[in-house]
């Protein structure tokens, strides 16, 4: 069977096209990827985030048909927009749903900021003013502080992919400061996975983004080593020993 | 469909796959063959037995779906299951496509009518049968060759009604069944089922039955590439998908 290792069920917004092609994308041999997608319009207001935490559920049954080991649910707004508390009912009722433990993209970008010590940081988003204030809400209720947000300012969702890779390098470079320990690229549909390296080459710092924290715990609730050594410190440090369960801040990216 | 101009090679391209909700199979096998610059996005239909019920309920939530992949802006809609494209005979395939086309305002295309299209590409007249499926699912699949034009001169099936045991089989019993059915007189064989394993053996099985082997995942590769106008060789899973540098030949299957 595919997916001897683990089988990820990943629940993307309908107009999502980055999330899956960058789990496929860091998929080692043994792990498979299979999607159903969270009905949901394109522009990211308020009543389409919050829209998105009931038609996740359906979403949820239909993935829950290949036994997953884990199921994802990729997106960043859609899980913060209302808050931790939302956040982890959304997570609650999709592990119900499909048997099976679940992670948030919210719910990563918290853990992977909290688990290295970091307390200030700096945030790279699409957003509008509204989506990014609730961003910073839900950093602030984990105790950690946005000391810069940058942004691409942009309603439409399925526009975000459509914003490179080296624009996404530029904006870090042009946006955060030394006051930020750490910098998050945040939205699932923003194609950042591959400038994750160079950015903590060149800036000497970690920098996260969404769709990498979401697999970083993915593969930890599996309890698989995905070996990927090229999309960032978060993931490459899931290969080394005790490193997943401890992560310190003075941990420099290699 | 035309070919896009220049081909695929210029640009990247998407494409939306619906698949049963209990496949595990069709998307890893995607993946594995798709050149890198194609991406895959799946919905997901529901379907836990391969029965015509079953199939008939499914095919139900064909609309909603297509619409979920359209918000996406694939390039091509691909119903990436064989049974529910074929189970109402000649022509179902083609109804099944109006429907996807209507709803999701794309060109659209399923395993079956891939399937039709691959043997009449490759010069078939009398073919083997090889399925996943029990005698009445079987018995529909030979009436829908036949109905098509195609001799069906061998047909066996694994007798296997539930989906997800389906997806556990390993590749060799795609790679028996068709050593044990195949007959000297055939000119090509079929294997149906996306949710049966059988990427790994086509290779070997034309190797040692000299004759070309399609099945349901390999063609719905083939004649998703095929109408988004790619137009290179992709080795290692058959004459049929090493066939798509053949541009001329091509142009007279659509």
């Amino acid at each position: 069977m595919y997916g001897w290792r683990g089988r990820i069920g990943l629940l993307v917004p309908s107009i999502n096209t980055t999330m899956e092609t960058e789990f496929w994308r860091t998929a080692p041999p043994g792990v498979s990827v299979h999607t159903a997608r969270i009905a949901g319009g394109r522009h990211g207001t308020p009543e389409e985030l919050r829209g998105m935490e009931s038609a996740s559920k359906q979403a949820a049954k239909e993935v829950a048909m290949v036994e997953p080991d884990v199921v994802v649910y990729g997106c960043t707004s859609g899980s913060f927009f209302e808050g931790p508390e939302w956040n982890r009912k959304i997570s609650e009722q999709l592990s119900e749903i499909t048997g099976a433990p679940a992670v948030t993209t919210a719910g990563a970008m918290a853990a992977c900021l909290i688990g290295g010590g970091y307390k200030k940081v700096d945030v790279v988003t699409p957003y509008v003013e509204v989506t990014n204030e609730r961003l910073k809400q839900f950093l602030k209720a984990h105790g950690v502080e946005v000391v810069t947000l940058g942004t691409f300012d942009m309603l439409d969702m399925f526009d975000h992919a459509k914003i490179e890779p080296g624009e996404i390098y530029r904006k870090v470079r042009e946006i955060t400061t030394p006051k930020a320990e750490a910098v998050f690229v945040a939205c699932t549909q923003l194609r950042a996975l591959e400038v994750l390296d160079r950015l903590e080459r060149d800036l000497g710092k970690p920098v996260y983004s969404a769709v990498q924290a979401s697999a970083w715990q993915a593969y930890q609730a599996m309890g698989v080593d995905p070996g990927i050594a090229d999309c960032g410190s978060l993931l490459r440090n899931l290969s080394e020993p005790g490193v997943t369960e401890a992560r310190g801040k003075d941990r420099k990216p290699a | 469909m035309a070919a896009k101009q220049g081909g695929a090679q210029k640009g990247s391209y998407r494409i939306g796959l619906l698949v049963p909700s209990s496949n595990t199979t069709v998307e890893p096998e995607f993946y594995r063959a798709l050149p890198v610059n194609v991406t895959l996005h799946t919905a997901r239909l529901f379907l836990t037995e391969i029965t015509p019920e079953a199939i008939f309920k499914m095919v139900e939530e064909l609309e909603a779906q297509s619409r979920l992949l359209a918000s996406a802006d694939v390039d091509v809609v691909m119903l990436g299951a064989t049974a529910p494209s074929f189970l109402k005979g000649l022509g179902y395939d083609r109804e099944v496509i109006a429907r996807i086309e209507k709803a999701a305002g794309k060109p659209a295309t399923t395993t079956s009518t891939a399937l039709l299209r691959a043997l009449r590409f490759l010069g078939a007249k009398r073919v083997v049968l090889g399925s996943a499926y029990d005698d009445k699912v079987n018995a529909i699949a030979r009436g829908f060759l036949e109905a098509n034009g195609f001799k069906v001169v061998a047909a066996r099936g694994l007798g296997m009604v539930d989906n997800l045991a389906v997806g556990r089989l390993g590749p060799e019993s795609a790679f028996d069944l068709a050593r044990g059915v195949d007959q000297a007189d055939a000119d090509a064989m079929v294997l149906a089922c996306t949710n049966w394993r059988t990427m790994d053996v086509i290779e070997r099985l034309e190797r040692e039955l000299g004759k070309p082997v399609v099945s349901t995942s390999q063609v719905s590769v083939w004649d998703a590439l095929r109408m988004i106008g790619y137009r290179r060789e992709i080795p290692g899973y058959g004459r049929l998908l090493r066939s798509l540098a053949a541009e001329d030949l091509l142009a007279a299957v659509a």
